[in-house]
C-alpha cells in the first residue's frame, strides 16, 4: 500500500519564502548563459559612451567631464532592466516556455520579485565598473555619498519594474523588440544623462521632466558629486511614481486570464 | 509519338548573360529586402539625422571643427552601416535558415551576386547620406566645397565596406560569430574611430592603427570631397581603401570559389 502524499499547506510566510527563493534559483541558473556577455555590454553602454562622447567634443571642460562620468554608471543601468528584462520575456513567448513558467507552483508575486532582485543584482558590477572607468579616463574627484545606494537600488528597480511590465503587457515578441530599440536610441542620443538638461530645447527638457531617464542620472550624480544637483527629492518621488505605475502595469498583465 | 524536347541550349558566358545576370541579381536582393527596405531607409535617416542633432543637445556650443568632422562623418556612416552590419547579418541568418546554399545555387556567375549587392547597398544608403547632409548644412553653419571628388569616394567607400563585410559573411561559419562581430562593428564606427570626429581627439595608439584599417580612409576620401583643406594626403587614403577593397574581393573569390 503507497503512502498518500503529503498535503502541503500552499500558502503562509514560509511557503511565499520558499517559492521566492525557488524562484531567484531558477531564475538565477538561466542566467548563466548570458550573464557574461551582458556585463560587458553593461560596461560598453556606460563606459563605453562615456568615452566615446570625449573622442567627439575633443578636449572636455572639468564640468561636462564630471557631467559625462557620472551619467555613464546611469547608462549602464538603463541597457538591463529597459532592454534585457522585456526581450527576455519576448524570447520566452517565443520559445514556448512563457505558459509553463506560470504553471510553476509558485505565488506570481515570488516570480516577479525574483526577476527584480536578479535585475537589481545585475546592475551592480556594470554601475561600478562604467563609473570607475569613466572616473580614470576624466582623471575625476567624485564625492561619493551613503545615498549612492538608495539611489542606484531605485533605479536599477525602477528600470527592471518598467522593462518587466512593457514585456509582460505587450504580447507581440517583435513589438518589444521595436520598443527596446526605440528605448536605447532615445536614451542614447536623445536624453540629459550625461549632460546638462539646460542644453536641451524647452518641449525636449519638458518630456524629460516626465520621463524617467532624467531622474536616473539626477538620482546617481546627486550621490556621487557635491553641489551639482538640485532637487533630488522630486527626482526620487518621479522614480517612485515611475516604479508603482509598472507594478500596477505588470500586475495587470500577469494577473489577467487569457 | 514525339521525343521530349532537349533542353534549349544557351550559351552561359559573355557580356550580354553576365548583364543579364547582374539585373536578375539585383532585382532579387531589392526584392527580398522589400520587406526591411522601408524600415532600413528610415532608420539610415533617422541615425544620420539624429547624430547631427544629437551633438548640439549634449554640447550646447558645438565647436566649427566638431560639427564640420561630424555632419561629413555621418555620411561615411550611413553609406557602409548596412554593408558591414546589415549584410552579414543577412547572410548569417540565410544560414541559420539553411537557404543559404540554394542561393550560390542559382545560374549566374557569383560575380554578379556580389556587384549587385554594392549596388543595392548604393540605393539603400543614398538617401541617408542626403538626408544628413541636409540636415547638417540646415543645423550648423558649414564650410563645405563639394567636389566631383566625391563622386569616386562614395563609389569606393560604399564597394569597399560592402565587400569588407562580404568576406567576413562568407568566410566565416558560426551565424552567432557573424553576429557578435557585427555588433562590435558598429560600436567601434560609431565610437572608437576617427570617421565623426578627427583622428587626434583618439589615443595615439588607436589612431596609429587606423592609418592602416579601412574606416579613417573612408571617411578622409569623402570628407576630401566635401572639403576644402580639412584632409591631408588623399591619396594615401585611396591607395589604402583600395587595397583593402581588393583583398575582400580576394578573400570573397577565395571563399566562394572553393567547391564546398
Amino acid at each position: 500500500m503507497t503512502a498518500l502524499p503529503v498535503p502541503v499547506t500552499r500558502r503562509g510566510a514560509a511557503y511565499w519564502l520558499a517559492g521566492y527563493r525557488g524562484m531567484l534559483r531558477f531564475d538565477l541558473a538561466s542566467a548563466r548563459e548570458w550573464l557574461v556577455p551582458f556585463t560587458l555590454v553593461q560596461v560598453l553602454m556606460g563606459a563605453g559612451m562615456a568615452i566615446i562622447y570625449g573622442f567627439y567634443l575633443g578636449d572636455m571642460p572639468p564640468r561636462a567631464a564630471t557631467f559625462v562620468a557620472t551619467g555613464a554608471p546611469t547608462l549602464a543601468v538603463i541597457p538591463l532592466g529597459m532592454a534585457l528584462a522585456p526581450s527576455l520575456v519576448a524570447g520566452r513567448r517565443i520559445e514556448g516556455t512563457y505558459d509553463f513558467m506560470w504553471s510553476l507552483p509558485v505565488p506570481r508575486l515570488t516570480a516577479a520579485l525574483s526577476s527584480f532582485t536578479l535585475f537589481t543584482l545585475l546592475a551592480a558590477p556594470g554601475f561600478a565598473a562604467s563609473l570607475g572607468i569613466a572616473a580614470w579616463r576624466y582623471d575625476l574627484d567624485l564625492h561619493v555619498s551613503a545615498s549612492v545606494l538608495p539611489g542606484v537600488l531605485l533605479c536599477s528597480l525602477m528600470a527592471a519594474s518598467v522593462g518587466f511590465a512593457v514585456g509582460h503587457a505587450v504580447a507581440s515578441p517583435a513589438l518589444v523588440n521595436v520598443v527596446t530599440n526605440l528605448v536605447i536610441f532615445v536614451v542614447l542620443m536623445f536624453s540629459p544623462i550625461a549632460f546638462p538638461i539646460e542644453h536641451f530645447p524647452g518641449w525636449l527638457a519638458a518630456a524629460h521632466r516626465v520621463l524617467p531617464f532624467w531622474h536616473m542620472a539626477q538620482v546617481v550624480r546627486a550621490s556621487l558629486t557635491d553641489g551639482l544637483v538640485t532637487g533630488v527629492a522630486a527626482s526620487y518621488l518621479v522614480l517612485g511614481a515611475w516604479t508603482v505605475a509598472a507594478w500596477l502595469l505588470a500586475a495587470w498583465a500577469v494577473g489577467r486570464r487569457r | 509519338m514525339t521525343a521530349p524536347a532537349p533542353p534549349a541550349s544557351r550559351l552561359r558566358s559573355g557580356l550580354g548573360y553576365w548583364w543579364h545576370s547582374y539585373r536578375m541579381m539585383l532585382r532579387w536582393e531589392v526584392t527580398s529586402l522589400r520587406m526591411v527596405l522601408a524600415i532600413t531607409v528610415i532608420v539610415q535617416i533617422l541615425t544620420g539625422a539624429g547624430f547631427v542633432l544629437a551633438l548640439s543637445l549634449f554640447f550646447g556650443q558645438v565647436p566649427p571643427r566638431s560639427a564640420l568632422f561630424v555632419s561629413t562623418g555621418v555620411l561615411v556612416v550611413t553609406l557602409i552601416t548596412i554593408g558591414l552590419v546589415l549584410g552579414p547579418q543577412l547572410v548569417a541568418m540565410q544560414k541559420a535558415e539553411k537557404t543559404y546554399d540554394f542561393l550560390w545555387s542559382l545560374p549566374v556567375p557569383r560575380t554578379t551576386a556580389a556587384l549587385a549587392w554594392v549596388t543595392t547597398n548604393l540605393i539603400l544608403g543614398l538617401p541617408g547620406m542626403g538626408v544628413a547632409l541636409g540636415v547638417a548644412v540646415m543645423r550648423y553653419d558649414l564650410d563645405l566645397h563639394v567636389t566631383w571628388a566625391i563622386v569616386p569616394a562614395v563609389l569606393l567607400t560604399v564597394f569597399t565596406g560592402t565587400m569588407v563585410g562580404y568576406a567576413l559573411a562568407h568566410s566565416l561559419g558560426n551565424p552567432m560569430l557573424i553576429a557578435a562581430i557585427t555588433q562590435m562593428l558598429i560600436f567601434v564606427i560609431i565610437g572608437f574611430s576617427p570617421i565623426n570626429f578627427p583622428a587626434d581627439h583618439l589615443p595615439g595608439w588607436l589612431a596609429a592603427a587606423h592609418r592602416w584599417l579601412p574606416l579613417a580612409p573612408m571617411a578622409d576620401t569623402v570628407r576630401a570631397g566635401l572639403t576644402q583643406g580639412v584632409v591631408a594626403d588623399v591619396a594615401r587614403s585611396y591607395l589604402v581603401l583600395g587595397a583593402w577593397g581588393l583583398a575582400s574581393v580576394g578573400v570573397s573569390a577565395a571563399v566562394l570559389g572553393k567547391r564546398g
